[in-house]
């Protein structure tokens, strides 16, 4: 194995099934991802972006072929090591942010560090991932009370806490408005260029190809560039 | 470890946070469900409690004795009552003799239970001298004065009017016939216990039967004991056996004859009423926890996603299901002491067998709540553990 890769993903299927008929989301995928690279994944809706993200986040697990992060052949591995697998070293962050409503920005961002720390650190790291976002005004506030762009915010501190290898992200943008996409995506350029965190993230919008690193495209669920 | 204070505060969370209507409305029908739990049982139990109470209050004491079998008296009551006196644990005691005679009010006569008693003593063992509801109760003295029961005396309330003397008044005179003979005796006061077996008896004092009837003195056919509430009733029992005394003791359990079928029925359908009340219970309260935490899938979903194990997610709903059911219990008992139960004491059931007011044993009541908590937690926890293990993305999706 190339330990310039940090993700090498061979020969992924997932199907679906819908009533009789089987859907085929992902077919025979094989990807390598460098350290350090920003890969946007591209493609029409329905051509199964979002399943192979899901696959490469561990989040769901694909029908056959194998997922390696970090050297480490995820797909032997069960929920259980999924889950900490999760936890200390991936990031995801998803379209329509996926914050817990009863909880304050910065208690949802110090949630995933409360596995590992005591409250009182956990705090304190999240408050100064929030400062560095620019969101120390907004600590104690609701999602609700929050704009998309805070919100989406929010949620790139929360899979920034545990220090990930990699942050997964799934059309991040797409609810937002221009300005709060590019101060996303800036900060996404950020932490690719500036804290070595490898960013793999679908994307809708040609614009912001520019920030990418690398690209696949992908078409009835293979890569077709 | 670090992780243990995590699902407390989650819990914490969504209490502090989560929906108020939600949260009010999710209380108030755990409280009903406890409500539900403990009143129709504690009904029940109040029916029992009040008819025992009864029975002891006007008939029998806490312990009684009867003469010997094959024999009608007990006799040297007086030393008996000494002996007995003398146990550490009993209060008071009252001999009774029961009079073998007719009682006749203008062309009505019958044969209701006359007793001879001693009514200083007796106001120690029985309650009747409170009940009173016209003229008052016998003195020591009295040798040509009666008091009756509602039921003897009638009216057109009264439920067995038709035996009755049919309105008889206080300062009315009824005939007393012993032996053929008869004695003129005035009534001095009209009793209602509400219960209809002890009000249809009339009493006389010891004196006008010693007077009426000489053989009866320092004999009794019943002795009743009240014994000291915090005394142990049981080693009073086998204290008074071992005096080998002159007759049989029983305990007034074994005397509540009818009531006593009365009573089982009533368990019977209090233990029937209870396990449909804990099933209505769980049925609500599974009912609500599961709603909020299907509500909550999505959350959940995420909560796996960023890497919350699955065990500190059931645990934190398991410890929200517990808090509801603990606000539930501890708001339903403040409703059903303060004001259910003050509100039947204040206007009791009135039965023939005493007035029901809601009495519920505090060991029946705690197993009552830890009913409610033991279902709210299994409550919380299967639909938990079930959101837990579904798809993490079809929770997240919402598909």
């Amino acid at each position: 194995m190339n330990d310039h890769y940090i993700i090498k993903a061979e020969s992924i299927t997932k199907t679906y099934h819908s009533g009789r008929t089987i859907i085929k989301a992902i077919d025979n995928v094989s990807i390598n991802i460098a350290k350090g690279d920003f890969l946007m994944i591209t493609g029409r809706n329905g051509s199964g972006k979002s399943t192979l993200l899901h696959q490469l986040a561990l989040l769901d697990s694909p029908d056959s072929g194998a997922i390696h992060i970090e050297e480490k052949n995820t797909t032997k591995l069960h929920e259980k090591g999924r889950m900490e697998f999760r936890l200390l070293r991936l990031g995801y962050i998803f379209q329509e942010y996926a914050l817990i409503a009863e909880l304050t920005a910065i208690e949802n961002v110090m949630l995933p560090a409360m596995m590992l720390e005591s409250i009182k650190k956990a705090k304190r790291k999240a408050f100064e991932l929030m400062e560095k976002l620019g969101l120390e005004e907004k600590v104690n506030r609701l999602p609700s009370e929050l704009s998309g762009g805070e919100q989406q915010k929010v949620a790139i501190a929360r899979a920034l806490i545990n220090r990930p290898k990699i942050i997964f992200a799934d059309e991040p943008t797409a609810n937002l408005d221009t300005i709060a996409s590019k101060d996303v995506l800036d900060i996404f350029k950020y932490l690719n260029q500036k804290e070595s965190i490898t960013i793999v993230m679908i994307t809708h919008e040609p614009e912001e190809l520019a920030y990418a690193k690398s690209k696949v495209q992908l078409s009835d669920g293979r890569i077709v560039s | 470890m670090r992780q243990f204070y995590l699902p407390f505060y989650l819990a914490w969370q969504y209490i502090r946070r989560g929906r108020k209507w939600t949260l009010l409305l999710t209380l108030f029908l755990m409280t009903v469900a406890f409500i539900n739990l403990v009143f129709v049982p504690s009904l029940f139990s109040g029916i029992i409690d009040g008819a025992n109470k009864q029975i002891i209050n006007t008939m029998t004491g806490d312990l009684y004795i009867t003469p010997k079998d094959g024999r009608d008296f007990i006799n040297n009551k007086d030393q008996l009552i000494s002996q007995v006196q003398a146990i550490e644990g009993v209060e008071s005691i009252s001999a009774k003799t029961l009079v073998p005679a007719r009682l006749k009010y203008n062309n009505i006569s019958g044969n209701w239970q006359i007793l001879a008693i001693n009514p200083n003593k007796d106001k120690k063992v029985s309650n009747i001298s409170q009940k009173m509801i016209s003229g008052s109760y016998l003195n020591e003295l009295d040798t040509d004065k009666i008091i009756i029961g509602r039921q003897i005396a009638g009216g057109k309330e009264v439920e067995e009017d038709a035996f009755s003397f049919k309105d008889a008044r206080v300062g009315d005179k009824v005939s007393l016939i012993l032996d053929g003979k008869s004695k003129e005796f005035t009534i001095k006061g009209i009793f209602d216990t509400n219960f209809v077996e002890s009000d249809k008896r009339a009493f006389i004092t010891e004196k006008a039967l010693n007077e009426i009837m000489p053989s009866s003195i320092n004999k009794a056919t019943t002795i009743n004991i009240k014994t000291d509430p915090e005394s142990n009733q049981g080693n009073i029992f086998e204290s008074i056996k071992d005096l080998n005394i002159d007759g049989n003791i029983f305990t007034w359990q074994e005397s509540t004859g009818l009531m006593k079928s009365v009573s089982s029925s009533f368990l019977s359908i209090n233990i029937l009423l209870s396990f449909t009340s804990v099933l209505i219970a769980a049925v609500t309260i599974i009912i609500i926890i599961y709603v909020t935490i299907i509500n909550k899938r999505k959350e959940i979903g995420i909560l796996r996603a960023i890497g919350i194990k699955p065990y500190i997610i059931i645990f934190s709903y398991v410890i929200l299901s517990a808090v509801y059911a603990a606000i539930g219990i501890i708001a339903g008992t403040v409703i059903f002491m303060t004001i259910l139960v003050p509100y039947f004491i204040a206007h009791p059931f009135s039965l023939p067998i005493g007035d029901a007011v809601l009495f519920l044993s505090w060991s029946d009541f705690l197993i009552r709540a830890e009913i409610i908590m033991w279902v709210s937690v299994i409550a919380g926890f299967i639909p938990a553990v079930i959101v837990t293990r579904a798809k993490m993305l079809d929770a997240i999706l919402g598909r």
